[in-house]
């Protein structure tokens, strides 16, 4: 029996990439996890579930929820506002909606540090929208706007919100416009079409803006650190503190695998929606 | 005649520059099977869309039992349309499809259920009833988009190519369905087909489409018989075109011989002339009002009849006459033999070369 082992070759450097980069830092936390704490940082090579344990400490397990929580709401919202962009551009006349994608896409293709910071400008104390707001005559109180939880979900969302357009975009634009026309001719009305049949038709885009906001959100540092202002943390500042200033990495990395577990099993859960949208697909034009 | 029921005046559509509908004026009755004819891009499927409402009218109006749909939303219409893509929803499983157009006009369940379980009886699907659109064969989507509209009862059922990808049992099977159906609904048929046999058996009426303009509206048999033009008289079954020439009293055959005719059409000016006869109105023999000679080049076989391909110098290439089997069989031609066919006045049509 022959096999073709060209697609092997082919594969091996981004294997050997992925093995390097990848999967050798993973077992490596996956390791230091049941590793017990140096007294004066440092590891000690005895086997422990000590740090496993600690992760569910009702302590930082609350860390744990209230970074699902803020990663849900700036996904949701993420999806929200992406679908409805990605429909709008998917609706305008095909020759137009390349331009129209890649100023959706535009702000990603700057440094996201910088985009973070750009909000910071914005939204200070001594921030452009306060001085347009004292300029426009308005010299009340103003509401704190920086470093809130709603200030880190609104920079969360800014951040992730072309993945959310393009991943939805896919599915709308592949949509055979005859098919909605199906539905009105039926006798349906355009919101009825909209959630009988297009709705349905697009969820696996739906589900994949939301996945990636999603496990994109839950383990970022830079936005709770910068816009949070260090008031309250995500669960990333939290291995972040544990790695860089709490010096204890096997802590840090019980925290980590339990979050890579967490994003293993929603971007799997996402695989196997798309897989089975797939399944059922086919545009039906004989 | 009763009064139209569906009435189409003077209906323009533009893309931009291509005017793809061109001052089309229909009257339709009720309970009419309305064909409708015509090469690819003549606007056939255009006009199906003003009629449902996904193309906006350039000009005219659309009225049904006199009162205007043209500025109603198509899910308002009483019209449903059989999409040329079948368009099924690839979400939903086929009885799904089908139930929808019924779950919009908030029929009882046990309706629904009942409706669409007779409907996918009449399109031989109810084995199926649970799989997707992509795990069916092509002619079995089209059969359900057939049904998800069918099922509908609406008073005008408008089908792009209904039957284009059924083989030939099945698709007389079918035309007999639509036909019953019809009658035990009443809905108002206007089905565009590319098979004009299919036109001939099933329609009250045919249109001819060229260009985006009508060129002619009749009878299967008005159409067949008396073609208003040479691309009509193409369009429709088989014809052979002869030269021929005005003469002082009529006209001729380039060997001077004179052609009797019954229809000569508008347009026909002095000198080059087009004779137009139906195969099977050629028959062996100089008997009939006209004739001329030729040569056998072909024979074709074709079970209840046989077709002979005669070279003559009449046209440029051969004209076919039509033999019923037992004619061949007394005197059967052979290729290579000189022949004379003849044929009548009342079957010599005349348009301009
Ligand atoms: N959306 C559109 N934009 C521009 N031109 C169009 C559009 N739809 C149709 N046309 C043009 O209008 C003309 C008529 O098209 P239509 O689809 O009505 O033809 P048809 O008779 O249905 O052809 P077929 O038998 O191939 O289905 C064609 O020249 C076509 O290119
Ligand atoms: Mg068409």
């Amino acid at each position: 029996m022959t096999t073709d082992r060209r697609p092997l070759l082919l594969m091996t450097p981004a294997l050997l990439w992925l093995t390097a980069l990848m999967v050798i830092p993973c077992a490596l936390i996956l390791v230091l996890a049941f590793f017990r704490r140096g007294i004066y940082g440092g590891i000690e090579y005895t086997w422990t579930l000590e740090n496993l344990a600690l992760v569910f400490d009702p302590l930082y397990f609350r860390i744990f929820l209230k970074s699902a929580g803020i990663a849900g709401l700036s996904a949701a919202i993420a999806c929200v506002l992406g679908y409805a962009a990605a429909y709008a551009i998917a609706a305008m006349p095909r020759r137009r909606q390349p331009t129209l994608l890649f100023f959706a896409v535009l702000p990603f293709w700057s440094n996201y540090l910088v985009r973070t910071y750009a909000w910071i400008v914005l939204l200070n104390r001594e921030g452009l929208i306060v001085n347009i707001a004292r300029w426009l005559g308005y010299n009340g109180e103003l509401p704190s706007m920086l470093y809130t939880e709603q200030t880190v979900i609104v920079g969360l969302v800014y951040n992730y919100l072309p993945f959310v357009i393009l991943a939805c975009y896919a599915p709308l634009s592949r949509m055979n416009p005859e098919v909605t026309e199906a539905s009105r001719d039926l006798g349906a009305s355009a919101w009825t079409t909209f959630r009988r049949i297009t709705l349905p038709m697009t969820v696996p885009g739906i589900a994949t803006g939301f996945v990636f906001v999603f496990v994109l959100s839950i383990g970022n540092f830079v936005t709770p650190a910068l816009l949070g202002g260090g008031q309250f943390q995500m669960i990333g500042n939290l291995v972040y503190a544990q790695f860089l200033t709490a010096n204890d990495w096997p802590f840090g990395a019980a925290l980590s695998m339990v979050l890579i577990l967490v994003m293993l099993g929603l971007l799997m859960a996402q695989a196997v929606v798309a897989e089975r949208a797939s399944n059922g697909k086919g545009q039906s034009d004989g | 005649m009763t009064q139209a029921f569906l009435s189409i005046r003077n209906v323009e559509k533009y893309f931009s520059a291509v005017k793809a509908v061109d001052d089309v004026s229909l009257d339709i009755r009720e309970n009419e099977f309305f064909a409708l004819l015509g090469a690819s891009g003549s606007g056939k499927t255009t006009l199906l869309r003003m009629l449902a409402g996904f193309e906006s009218l350039s000009g005219g109006d659309i009225l049904i039992e006199g009162s205007s749909i043209a500025n109603m939303q198509p899910n308002q219409r009483p019209v449903n349309l059989m999409f040329q893509s079948y368009a099924l929803f690839p979400h939903m499983t086929v009885a799904q499809n089908i139930a929808y157009g019924l779950e919009m006009e908030k029929l009882p369940k046990a309706e629904i259920t009942e409706r669409v379980n007779a409907i996918l009886d009449v399109i031989q699907l109810s084995h199926l009833a649970k799989r997707k659109p992509d795990q069916l064969s092509g002619g079995q989507r089209q059969r359900v988009a057939l049904a998800r509209a069918l099922v509908k009862r609406p008073k005008v059922l408008l089908l792009d190519e209904p039957l284009g990808a059924l083989d030939k049992k099945l698709r007389s099977e079918m035309q007999l369905e639509l036909k019953r159906l019809q009658h035990e609904f009443g809905i108002t048929f206007i089905m565009v087909t590319h098979d004009q046999e299919e036109a001939l058996v099933m329609a009250d009426r045919i249109a001819i489409m060229r260009d985006g303009a009508l060129l002619q509206v009749g009878s299967p048999k008005d159409i067949y018989e008396l073609p208003g033009s040479r691309y009509a008289a193409d369009f429709i079954g088989v014809m052979n075109f002869l030269k021929v020439k005005r003469t002082d009293n009529g006209f001729a055959a380039p060997d001077g011989t004179a052609i009797a005719t019954a229809h000569v059409s508008d347009g026909v000016g002095e000198g080059d002339a087009i004779a137009a006869v139906r195969p099977e109105r050629l028959f062996l023999g100089d008997a009939g009002d006209n004739h001329f000679d030729g040569t056998v080049s072909d024979i074709a076989y074709h079970g209840l009849d046989l077709l002979l391909h005669v070279e003559t110098e009449l046209s440029d290439t051969p004209v076919v006459a039509r033999m019923t089997a037992d004619v061949a069989d007394n005197h059967r031609p052979e290729i290579g033999q000189r022949i004379t066919l003849g044929w009548l006045a009342r079957d010599t049509h005349i348009f301009p070369a």
